[in-house]
């Protein structure tokens, strides 16, 4: 408690009290935009590491990611387009909300939901992080490596139904960043110095990110102007809150728990949610028209998930959603390395970074119920200038890691590769991770068999990593049948429509 | 065949300018066409106008012609349509703006009062 | 980010076969063939290093050449891919490669200009150009905001990050 006394003293010190206060504006603006998440931001945003202290840039990306989740339930309810991919199911009930009149109300559970659920969850990551770290800290390297396969495997298999779309993309991650030097031999470095280094992570995570959605969008630019539902001030009434507490806290179960797994994300948690309201509602008539309880749980649960991502960066190290795996880059850029031993080696920054996650998320109550029709001029941006801006900043951060035009050709390239995988329909987030971890995985292999003296036996002796790989083989068989029966499936159905047409 | 254009936006200049193409319509017996058109360039024009704000529109001046269309230029739209309808009058609202306004945010009643090739009626919301 | 699902087309219409996925799968079998070249180059490492540098390689090499076989397999078999969609993103409408080879082309400006110009110069034509690509037809307030960006976005890496971006032809005027 004395830890998170400090940390909190020290997250409201005025100069970390102003990152807080920027990374939630910037987040929740970059939520409400079109075209531009808080993944991107923080790729944007990475040049400030270099000189930034670290708890300072920690507090304002926590921020972001806060507010990127509350910025996007503004632009489900207001426009029926979701900004985020965590707000599709908030669009349904909360954009009938609004068109039936009640978009204050909307927003306000949406607010007060958020506002609850991120400080419930953030507690419990309080509680759960030093708890789950001090489990882990037992780990021994193959342990940590099976941790790692599963997550790889995860990412790339759950999240979207095209596994080998998910796979493709992850392997093209674990190829860039097996460019560069390793135990003093050059991979892939086709002889140039520039490579040798390696291709640093911020330049592939702005390319795909940010070159890449610019460019894909630029080809595919929606014209014809959205209709913005006209708001005042966000509030409720007795009966609103009466109807909204519950499906908060349900929220909130289910978020929590999802961001906390691998490939677990805020969609999962948002539909169940969703589901979950429409089935326990005492006004089932209320629901496709307009059902405030299908706001609020949903939007409880992407910001608790939201918090949830936190357990697995702080104590493993190992990134859930793409804004995470940028996260985990930017406290590595620092030389620290977020996992087990982070909590006895950084006590002061985690404590400071948890409990900036509770001013964030105050913060987002107090700034956010007054400024929503501010947010929803946003919209009135000309993409010209949204999107010449993003490739701007996107060439300044690139060109900021070492000042060579080298890194922004690579970084055109790369956001083709960004535009083919939009295209093509391959995730964005299995190429990242498998970026960032795929040098760990190397390292977690090299260190567990250097113990062992080579034997790979080695690798399934602990109990953690025996049932890692089983739960591992599991999912591969379910996987594989799943995919059996799903093709059976369509051939029975199209053998059925065969006979209706030929009869 | 002839018409009065009225360069139409859902603010109150919009408003003037097709209360008074409205009346000259009427007074010379001849159709009046609504253009509203965007660049669509912003995710949401507040000038763009939506399926409710038309159907107030006809209950308040009959059953009109309204185009809305998403252009690269708002005004060459508005002198396109009055010289494809061989338009009499074109309507247009005007604002004040200063100088550097001008400067940067180009101006629609501009371009409509220096490209049109029928007469131009630019009218004011009543103060 | 969205989702992505695969489509099968049924029999109702003629099996439509997308041709550039072939492509994709060329390319990943290029990458693959590149990666497992590039680990036999490799000298192996010390005696007593359990993974060798190629390891690796051997690995992720094979199995995007595995991936591309069975991409093209499936393409052959009516997997259709399904573009991502998104906010700002109208997929009725056919592709605008027009406008991406503009913002390319702007973009190589900058990539061939920029340590001779400098930032501060380049900058300010990389978002005047950009906006221009994407449809933006007041050059003057572009190039205005772009130098406006660029100078700031120099003086805030000098001043606030104490990070000087080279000047180029600039220097010493900045």
């Amino acid at each position: 408690m004395d830890l998170f006394l400090d940390g909190l003293m020290n997250a409201l010190t005025p100069e970390n009290l102003l990152y807080a206060v920027i990374g939630v504006l910037l987040g929740t603006a970059v939520g409400v935009l079109p075209g531009i998440g808080p993944a991107m931001t923080l790729a944007l945003l990475f040049p400030i590491t270099y000189t930034v202290p670290v708890d300072s840039a920690l507090i304002m990306f926590a921020g972001i990611y806060y507010g990127g989740m509350y910025g996007g339930s503004t632009t489900s309810i207001l426009l029926n387009t979701p900004g985020e991919s965590s707000s599709v199911v908030t669009a349904i009930e909360g954009n009938q909300m609004a068109k039936r009149g009640r978009a204050a109300q909307a927003l306000a559970t949406a607010a007060i939901g958020s506002f609850v659920a991120g400080t419930i969850a953030t507690a419990l990551l309080v509680l759960f992080a030093p708890k789950v770290s001090s489990a882990v800290v037992q780990l021994g390297a193959p342990s940590y490596f099976a941790i790692l396969l599963l997550a790889l495997v995860a990412v790339s298999a759950v999240l979207g139904s095209s596994k080998m779309r998910g796979f493709i993309a992850l392997f093209l991650g674990l190829a860039i960043a097996l460019v560069g030097t390793s135990t003093g031999q050059a991979r892939l470095t086709f002889g140039s110095p520039l490579l040798a280094d390696g291709i640093d992570v911020v330049v592939v995570a702005v390319a795909i990110f940010a070159i890449g959605e610019a460019l894909w969008v630029a080809a595919h630019l929606r014209r014809r102007p959205l209709q913005v539902i006209p708001v005042g001030r966000p509030w409720m009434d007795r009966k609103d809150w009466g109807r909204s507490w519950k499906p908060w806290l349900r929220g909130t179960a289910f978020g929590f728990p999802f961001g906390a797994l691998p490939a677990g994300g805020a969609e999962v948690p948002t539909f169940l949610s969703y589901i979950t309201e429409r089935r326990l509602t005492k006004h089932p008539e209320e629901f496709g028209k307009g059902a405030i309880e299908g706001v609020a749980g949903p939007e409880a649960a992407n910001n608790a998930s939201a918090a949830g991502t936190m357990v697995p960066l702080l104590a493993i190290g190992l990134p859930t959603t793409a804004t995470a795996a940028i996260m985990l880059n930017a406290i590595q850029s620092y030389g620290i390395q977020p996992g087990p031993q982070l909590f006895d080696n950084e006590p002061a920054l985690v404590w400071t970074l948890l409990a900036s996650l509770f001013v964030a998320n105050t913060l987002l109550l107090v700034l956010n119920l007054p400024l929503a029709p501010i947010w929803a001029k946003l919209l009135r941006v000309p993409r010209p200038y949204l999107y010449a801006g993003i490739l701007f900043f996107a060439s300044l951060g690139a060109y900021s890691v070492s000042f060579e035009p080298f890194d922004l050709a690579l970084l055109l390239v790369l956001g083709f590769l960004g535009v083919a995988m939009r295209r093509f329909g391959l995730p964005v987030l299995p190429l990242i991770v498998g970026v960032i971890l795929g040098p760990s995985l190397e390292n977690q292999l090299t260190q567990a068999l250097a113990l062992s003296g080579g034997d790979v036996s080695t690798l399934w002796s602990e109990p953690v990593a025996k049932v890692v790989y089983a739960v591992l083989v599991l999912a591969l068989v379910a996987m594989a049948v799943a995919a059996v029966r799903g093709r059976a499936a369509r051939r029975g159905a199209s053998s059925v429509e065969k006979e209706e047409v030929s009869a | 065949m002839t018409a009065v254009v009225v360069a139409y936006s859902p603010d109150e200049y919009g408003e003037a300018a097709l209360a008074a193409g409205a009346e000259e319509a009427s007074r010379r017996s001849i159709p009046l066409v609504v253009v509203n058109a965007t660049r669509g360039d912003a995710y949401v024009d507040p000038h763009f106008a939506d399926a409710d704000t038309v159907a107030r529109l006809r209950e308040r001046v009959g059953e009109v012609e309204v185009l809305q269309e998403v252009v690269p230029d708002v005004g060459a739209e508005v002198v396109r349509v009055a010289q494809e309808r061989d338009a009499e009058l074109v309507v247009v609202g005007v604002r004040h703006r200063s100088p550097v306004g001008k400067a940067l945010m180009g101006s629609v009643s501009q371009r409509v009062l220096l490209d049109a090739t029928c007469p131009v009626l630019a009218v004011k919301p009543s103060a | 980010m969205s989702t992505t699902t695969e489509t099968t087309t049924g029999p109702e219409g003629p099996r439509v076969v997308d041709r550039a996925q072939y492509g994709l799968a060329a390319f990943l079998a290029v990458v693959g063939v590149v990666v497992v070249v590039d680990a036999t180059g490799l000298r192996p490492g010390f005696a007593d290093q359990p993974v060798q540098p190629s390891f690796l390689p051997y690995v992720v090499g094979t199995a995007l050449v595995v991936l591309a076989v069975t991409l093209a397999v499936a393409t052959a078999r009516g997997n259709v891919a399904e573009p991502e969609g998104g906010e700002d993103v109208d997929l009725t409408e056919p592709s605008d490669w027009f406008t991406v080879a503009k913002l390319a082309g702007v973009f190589l400006a900058n990539v061939l200009l920029v340590d001779t110009l400098g930032w501060a110069i380049t900058g300010a034509l990389l978002f005047a150009g950009c906006a221009w690509a994407l449809g933006s037809r007041t050059l003057l307030k572009d190039v205005a905001i772009g130098a406006a960006l660029s100078l700031i976005t120099w003086y805030g890496f000098y001043v606030g990050l104490g990070l000087p971006i080279p000047a180029g032809i600039l220097d010493g005027v900045l």
